[in-house]
């Protein structure tokens, strides 16, 4: 006999990553239309109305494509990595309340959830890279290592802002204080919407998106990492990279914009997140087609002289906050 | 402790059992800071089947995604395709080093298994964010602050091993070369001279 919190994460978890996953997929159709637009293109068009099959024709594509493995690599390591970076995103996914108290996994540990298993997406890029046996992709996997643990630092201090302000690491709870009380990017100002910027920038970087997509500067490095996978094994990192972003989405919209709190009143629920990780979703698309990447060494100083000081800063300020705001009356409290 | 708690539990001791093995057998270095990594993330797994979330989660981050990866990073820095040799020691010294290692081993079994430990009673909030909280910061807020500080004391030597020279310090030591060459170039100079004045007249 299955135990009933087994089988609601089987269900919950089945459901939520299915769902994510087709969303992923349009979420790539979305991107490729909308940078055709902005580059005075119509992006695909040509399977199903407005190109909106492609992405099954897509992964068609890559399913018969010959799944090469050079012959100096590592070979289990570099058959197991994509998996593995698929499987560390979806992992995260386990905490994101998506509608009122809807979660696959409601922890107490939810934030900490979240960072520890983005932490652990350096170790796939990072095996993929060493096991390829090619320059290019070593020197792409050092990149995203070394950008990873950076922009993790103040990627965790930031996350401390909800949890200071909510006080509880539990996303769910973090989620329906602001439900109460207000949305702690909007409120207090300053130290909410600061921390969501350095978040969300952090989290571009874990992702590897445009502006901090170095790791795979196809100018310089082929395609970092990917360089050597054929077919589906490519189609993996393909698909982690935008899960990453969608996630990140998720997460963000979670811990700093209410989550599925509705705006003017109107009932909370599941179109809420969905509306705001949408919404942010379509940033980062936006964000990539009109910017330029940084290089190497102007990310690692964006990262340890502004971000890291300014995120500590930052904890402080919230910590301070809470603590004398109650005093200050109860406009200011909350 | 529930069936999935120990379910848990024993996947997890055995994944970090084959881990800890897999760290010190592994001939290529790169290897065995993956089964490193396996080990860990297994030992995460067992502080959860404790009931100590936090302090799996605190693993994950801190020994999973920062340690193994300086660990990933130095092995990458100094040549990542070598492969450690095998060891060249004789057979006997393999027998002893098992024989001493299995007692070890067999007496810490026995000991967790025998000794009678006072029943565990969990405090409320065992664990938790807020239990741990707690007792850092009211038993244990001097350790934690000067665990800190040593921490704090080996970033900055470490940055002051590592930082380059400010080019104020690098103009120092250039002009102390400099002024070093010129005493050598008198002292040389003078030695030529000496020498010339002694083979003048005609040698010794």
């Amino acid at each position: 006999m299955i135990p009933p919190i087994v089988l609601h994460g089987l269900i919950y978890g089945g459901v939520a990553a299915i769902a994510l996953l087709t969303l992923t997929a349009w979420g790539i159709w979305f991107e490729r239309k909308f940078a055709g637009r902005m580059q005075s293109r119509l992006g695909p068009t040509m399977v199903g109305w407005a190109g909106l099959l492609q992405p099954l024709a897509d992964v068609l594509k890559l399913l018969q494509k010959e799944d090469l493995v050079p012959a100096q690599a590592d070979r289990t390591l570099y058959l197991l990595s994509p998996p593995l970076t698929v499987f560390f995103t979806l992992a995260t996914v386990a905490v994101i309340p998506f509608g009122v108290d809807v979660a696959v996994a409601n922890l107490p540990i939810g934030v900490p959830w979240i960072l520890a298993f983005s932490g652990l997406m350096v170790f796939p890029v990072w095996t993929a890279g060493w096991a390829s046996a090619n320059k290019y992709a070593l020197l792409g996997a050092m990149r995203a290592v070394a950008q990873g643990i950076s922009y993790e630092i103040p990627m965790l201090l930031t996350a401390l802002v909800p949890v200071i302000f909510a006080g509880s690491m539990n996303v769910n709870e973090i989620v329906r204080w602001q439900a109460e009380h207000h949305w702690i990017a909007l409120w207090p100002p300053g130290p909410g919407l600061f921390a969501f910027v350095i978040f969300f920038l952090s989290c571009l970087a874990e992702a590897n998106r445009i502006p901090f997509d170095i790791p795979e500067a196809e100018s310089e490095l082929v395609a970092g990492v990917t360089t050597e996978y054929s077919g589906m094994r490519f189609g993996l990192f393909y698909l982690a990279e935008y899960l990453h972003t969608l996630v990140a989405s998720a997460v963000a919209s979670a811990l700093f914009f209410g989550g599925w709190n509705g705006i003017f009143g109107l009932p909370d629920g599941i179109h809420w997140m969905l509306a705001k990780t949408l919404t942010l979703f379509f940033l980062i698309t936006w964000i990539r087609w009109s910017l330029l990447r940084f290089r190497a060494d102007q990310l690692m100083r964006i990262c340890w002289t502004y971000l890291v000081p300014a995120s500590l800063a930052l904890v402080m300020i919230s910590a301070l906050w809470v603590h004398y705001a109650p005093q200050l009356g109860p406009m200011w409290g909350g | 402790m529930s069936t999935a708690n120990t379910v848990l539990l024993v996947v997890s001791a055995l994944l970090a059992l084959g881990g800890a093995v897999g760290t010190i057998a592994a001939a290529r270095p790169l290897r065995a800071a993956l089964a490193l990594l396996v080990n860990i993330v297994a030992l995460a797994g067992v502080f959860l089947s404790l009931h100590a979330q936090f302090l799996a989660m605190v693993q994950l981050i801190v020994y999973a995604g920062a340690v193994v990866v300086l660990f990933v990073f130095v092995i990458m820095m100094v040549g990542a395709t070598g492969k450690v040799p095998r060891s060249p020691r004789g057979l006997a010294t393999k027998t002893v080093s098992l024989v001493v290692m299995s007692v070890v081993s067999l007496v810490l079994v026995f000991g967790v298994a025998y000794v009678s430990m006072p029943a565990a009673h969990l405090p409320h909030g065992y664990g938790t964010v807020e239990g741990l909280g707690a007792v850092l910061f009211t038993q244990a807020a001097v350790p934690f602050e000067l665990v800190s500080i040593t921490l704090l004391v080996a970033v900055v030597g470490a940055l002051a091993v590592a930082r380059g020279r400010t080019p104020k310090e690098a103009a120092e030591a250039r002009a102390r070369r400099a002024a070093e060459g010129l005493e050598a170039d008198a002292r040389l100079a003078e030695e030529r001279r000496i020498s010339a004045e002694v083979s003048a007249h005609g040698g010794h």
